[in-house]
């Protein structure tokens, strides 16, 4: 694309009262020898009131976009290319000095992470009077107008608040402060670079509320850079998809969510599993491969060595951000722009891939009935368990008192069936299941592997019976010790069941056609692998054991989006085959929802609503259950106009939990709204069946829907 | 099994074990560079020593103390002994003396270090008798040694084995400690290593980098320790030199010889410089 005026009518017709106007963008990174295309002939506008998503995975650009926007990109990355015009002039060609009096008071940025963004010593009205004064304002008005933003972005007690340093501030409240310092000079453009990544899904919720709202209010223009369809289809009203350092499709949310017009988008949207998934128990059409390596990318079109329509021009040369279809709906493929619909979802078939590239992907072609009613043998037991994690550090005349992480829970697990575990961080579900497989001791009630209680055993009969739980960490880089291979890894599992020599060679080479790698890969280091690849590898580690259950620890939610549906896949298979049962630990409910046969809803250390994944989802019972589900982002525009049901406040700290119902604090139904309902804040409720299958622990299940 | 894949094995397992090609890469850095070959010189010289002055280093003359010149580049001392003669033998001892001393402390602080992995009073206890070593100053240590055992070789050899214990000692736990909640070690328990495999397999091996770095310092201070308890007359005897002993003798004649400490003191010099650039050049690839 070396016509800038083709893009220029190409990228909106009425591009003439664009607030922010970015074209052909370049950004690199110098590394070693060789340069890195990290933002390649990037081009778009963001209009008066707009909210833009700019969506992508890790590696595709979408940062670095945005950092280039304001500026920030530090050395070795270099803006090599383009023009970034706002408010009529060139940001790319303005003096330092004049770029640092725009930064704020024009363009202001929202960080992922609020707890790095926030200075520790500083109390958080200083900063954001830091923020004012710098750009002019008396310091005599300064906190009257940071007390104002303080109000403005919802902070409550904003008097108080204001002398408090930021580590006296939950995650959620944070990241309003980040907001509110960003907004201090009345910027008309804010860029929020994944503002709600590092949130819960009810705290999410009240962020994007929160911006939509600020956005209304102030007439500020938003683009969101995030890898979570969910989070577009809820906030945006455009969207830019990259990929490889480029955008590959452009248009209105509704456009690019309903008729995708690159098959990359297509083949995304397709691939992740949704809360109203009407595919349970069907394989994912997963898009085989990973996404390319910033230094490496192909020489055509970045998606064409995973793309099912791809041709040899692909493969060649890299198509332009061209119109396709109707007004001005952009995309960068050159099937697409010759009218051939590519969001068609496939009759599944294999794909031919570059076999170096890509991941191995099986295919399934057998639909399997979804399993509802389960009758196998329970194979992991769990009655009563609390785990203390207070009481660890004792002094020689005083013990902590303890915390309860995890309190009194119970549940089941029976042979080849899937109970997933929902919950937002801190509300103890990493707690359970590491004190399920013995990492972290118990404090009172019991855990049954196989019928045999590990709670009450010797040393070296609970490593028989434990092996049988094997664990599958979220963080596939942590989990895997970046000193030993994979076969070093995978021999450390297997001896202990004794195998030695040529057994433990074919064995490890089972695994690894087991999990869909290769066997050449066993001699290589955790680094030379991408992240699916070494959750594939965490996996085989873990089936090494020969277990009957499986904690799965959020094992997809450190994946990029492409890769989620090629495990979660592995896992259905996996279970299909081998009959293991899952634990399936996460907080990203459609995905539980593909996997499970029953749900376990958790709050501050308690399971407060189990059943049978249909029940829950189709007909929550407790309210909580109902909020989470009203939060957590679909990436469907259709569900843009539901009423939210919004949390307020944060989970309370389980060293001090609310009194009677723990959920009273934050309820929608309870005593916050209707004060006549003491009996929440003096009877803790039990966990009551309701229907067939389904139980909540509520005083008035089922009132909100 | 085809054939293509029995070369690619066996290229597989000639590839460096990442550990050891991460050291390795520390001299290919110019600091590296420069440190390996200096400390290779100097040791060459040490080791070479009988044959480059095969009169020995108690070769007496009828001159003594005189300035440096051309056939004696350091000077004679009071007994007319060439001083660069005596510098590369007490080299030598230095040399020997550090060598043998500090990785054995390195290894031995390790070793005590994971005591904690035992029992966690033990690992308390060993860390409170780490205390009490560092509360000594090393020379005080070296003054009780010899106080006991005489001076010589073997006092000097134990006061650097022991004053280096603590540090290896506390870094060793350091990186158990951090280890501990590293999932790839909680991976390691769930599938039920033994203890002592998760320790020497998964914790051993991280804690190696900073006690090889600690280790390659140590070097330096080691000659610091002979070079102090025999400035004071506590370490290495006469007529043996040691860089130390030498140096106290030039102090005594300083008046009379200022140029006698110059020669000593430059290999001195020379020596920590080498080890130093070595630290510094490990400490970075370790944490690149």
């Amino acid at each position: 694309m070396s016509n800038p005026t083709v893009v220029a009518t190409a990228a909106r017709p009425d591009s003439g009262r664009a607030l922010l106007r970015v074209r052909n963008l370049r950004t690199e990174f110098k590394v070693g020898q060789g340069r890195v295309q990290a933002v390649n002939d990037v081009s778009f506008d963001i209009h008066p009131g707009d909210v833009l998503g700019i969506v992508g995975e890790s590696g595709s650009g979408k940062s670095v976009t945005a950092r280039s926007i304001m500026r920030m990109v530090r050395a070795p990355g270099e803006i090599v290319g383009g023009s970034v015009e706002f408010g009529g002039e060139d940001l790319l060609l303005l003096p330092e000095r004049e770029m640092r009096r725009r930064r704020g008071s024009g363009v202001a940025m929202v960080f992922q992470d609020p707890q790095a963004a926030l200075n520790p010593v500083m109390t958080i009205g200083d900063q954001i009077i830091e923020a004012l004064t710098l750009h002019g304002t008396e310091k005599r008005t300064a906190r009257g107008r940071a007390l104002e933003l303080l109000d403005q972005v919802g902070i409550p007690d904003s008097g108080v608040k204001i002398d408090q340093y930021p580590h006296q501030f939950s995650g959620g409240m944070r990241q309003r402060v980040v907001i509110a310092i960003a907004l201090a000079n009345d910027p008309v453009l804010l860029i929020a670079d994944e503002p709600t990544t590092a949130l819960d899904v009810t705290i999410q919720a009240q962020i994007l509320r929160l911006l939509l709202r600020l956005r209304e209010e102030l007439g500020l223009a938003i683009a969101i850079i995030t890898h979570d369809m969910g989070v577009v289809a809820e906030m945006c009203s455009r969207v830019a998809v990259m990929y490889g350092g480029r955008v590959v499709e452009q248009g209105t949310v509704e456009q690019v969510l309903r008729t995708p017009r690159h098959p990359y988008t297509a083949a995304l949207l397709a691939a992740m599993p949704r809360l109203d998934d009407e595919r349970l128990g069907q394989p994912l059409p997963a898009i085989p491969g990973s996404p390319p390596d910033p230094s490496a990318l192909p020489p055509g079109c970045s998606f064409a060595p995973r793309c099912r329509f791809a041709e040899d021009g692909c493969r060649h040369e890299v198509p332009a951000l061209l119109q396709v279809g109707d007004e001005d709906q952009l995309s960068a493929c050159f099937v697409a722009q010759r009218g051939v619909a590519v969001n068609v979802t496939p009759a599944f078939d294999p794909v031919a891939v570059d076999p170096v590239a890509a991941e191995p992907v099986p295919v399934e072609d057998v639909l399997v009935e979804h399993r509802t009613a389960v009758d196998t043998d329970t194979v992991l037991e769990v009655r009563d368990l609390r785990v203390d994690v207070g009481s660890r550090r004792r002094g020689l005349f005083h013990r902590d008192p303890p915390v309860y992480a995890v309190d009194s829970v119970s549940l089941a697990v029976h042979a080849g069936e899937t109970v997933g575990l929902v919950g937002e961080s801190g509300c103890g579900k990493s707690t359970l299941s590491r004190s399920i497989v013995g990492i972290t001791p118990v404090a009172g009630g019991s855990v049954e592997v196989d019928g045999e209680d590990v709670t009450s055993m010797g040393d070296e009969q609970v490593a028989r019976i434990r092996s049988s739980v094997q664990y599958v960490f979220q963080d596939p880089y942590a989990s895997l010790n970046p000193r030993r291979t994979v076969r070093q890894s995978l021999a450390e599992a297997l001896s202990l069941r004794g195998l030695r020599g040529a057994e433990l060679e074919a064995e490890s080479h089972a695994l690894m056609d087991r999990v869909g790698l290769r066997r050449e890969y066993l001699d290589r280091y955790p680094h030379a692998f991408s992240g699916g690849q070494r959750q594939r590898i965490g996996i085989a580690r873990a089936l090494a054991r020969r277990p009957k259950v499986l904690i799965l620890d959020e094992p997809v939610s450190a994946l990029d989006m492409s890769i989620q549906a090629q495990i979660i896949n592995l896992l259905e298979e996996l279970q299909r085959e081998l009959g293991l049962g899952y634990l399936f630990i996460a907080h990203d409910l459609s995905v539980v929802r593909h996997l499970s046969d029953r749900v376990a809803v958790m709050y501050l250390g308690r399971i407060v609503e189990t059943g049978t994944a249909a029940e829950v989802y189709g007909d929550p019972q407790h309210p909580y259950t109902v909020a989470l589900l009203s939060s957590s982002p679909t990436p469907t525009v259709e569900e843009r106009t539901r009423e939210q049901i919004v949390l307020q406040g944060d989970l309370p700290s389980p060293a001090n939990p609310p009194s009677g119902c723990r959920f009273r604090t934050r309820c929608p139904i309870g005593p916050l709204v209707h004060p006549e309902r003491t009996i929440c804040a003096e009877q803790d409720p039990e966990l009551l069946p309701r229907h067939n299958h389904q139980a909540a622990a509520c005083h008035f299940p089922g009132e909100l829907l | 099994m085809t054939s293509i894949e029995a070369i690619g094995r066996a290229r597989a397992t000639r590839r460096l074990n990442p550990t050891v090609a991460r050291y390795l890469s520390a001299f290919r850095t110019t600091r590296g560079i420069i440190g390996l070959t200096l400390l290779g010189i100097l040791v060459l010289a040490a080791v070479l020593a009988p044959v480059l002055f095969p009169g020995g280093y108690d070769q007496q003359g009828s001159t003594s103390l005189t300035g440096m010149s051309a056939a004696h580049p350091f000077g004679l001392d009071e007994f007319g002994r060439d001083i660069l003669t005596r510098s590369v033998y007490g080299l030598r001892i230095d040399l020997s003396l550090i060598f043998a001393a500090v990785p054995l402390s390195m290894a031995l602080g390790m070793v005590l270090g994971l005591a904690g992995a035992i029992s966690e009073r033990l690992g308390e206890a060993v860390q409170r008798l780490f205390d009490v070593v560092i509360g000594f100053p090393g020379l005080l240590l070296g003054i009780c040694l010899v106080a006991v055992l005489g001076p010589g070789w073997l006092a000097l050899f134990l006061t650097i084995l022991i004053s280096g214990m603590p540090t290896a000692g506390r870094l060793a736990r350091a990186a158990w400690l951090s280890q501990q909640s590293r999932e790839y070690v909680l991976a390691a328990r769930v599938l039920g290593v033994p203890k002592p495999k998760v320790l020497t397999r998964h914790i051993v091996p991280n804690a190696m980098d900073s006690i090889v770095v600690n280790g390659s310092v140590w070097m330096v201070i080691g000659v610091y320790i002979e070079a102090g308890l025999s400035i004071v007359g506590l370490g290495v005897q006469p007529p043996t030199p040691s860089l130390g002993v030498l140096l106290n003798n030039g102090l005594r004649f300083v008046t009379q010889a200022p140029t006698y400490l110059i020669g000593p003191a430059l290999i001195l010099v020379l020596l920590a410089l080498a080890f130093s650039l070595i630290a510094d050049a490990l400490n970075e690839a370790v944490n690149r």
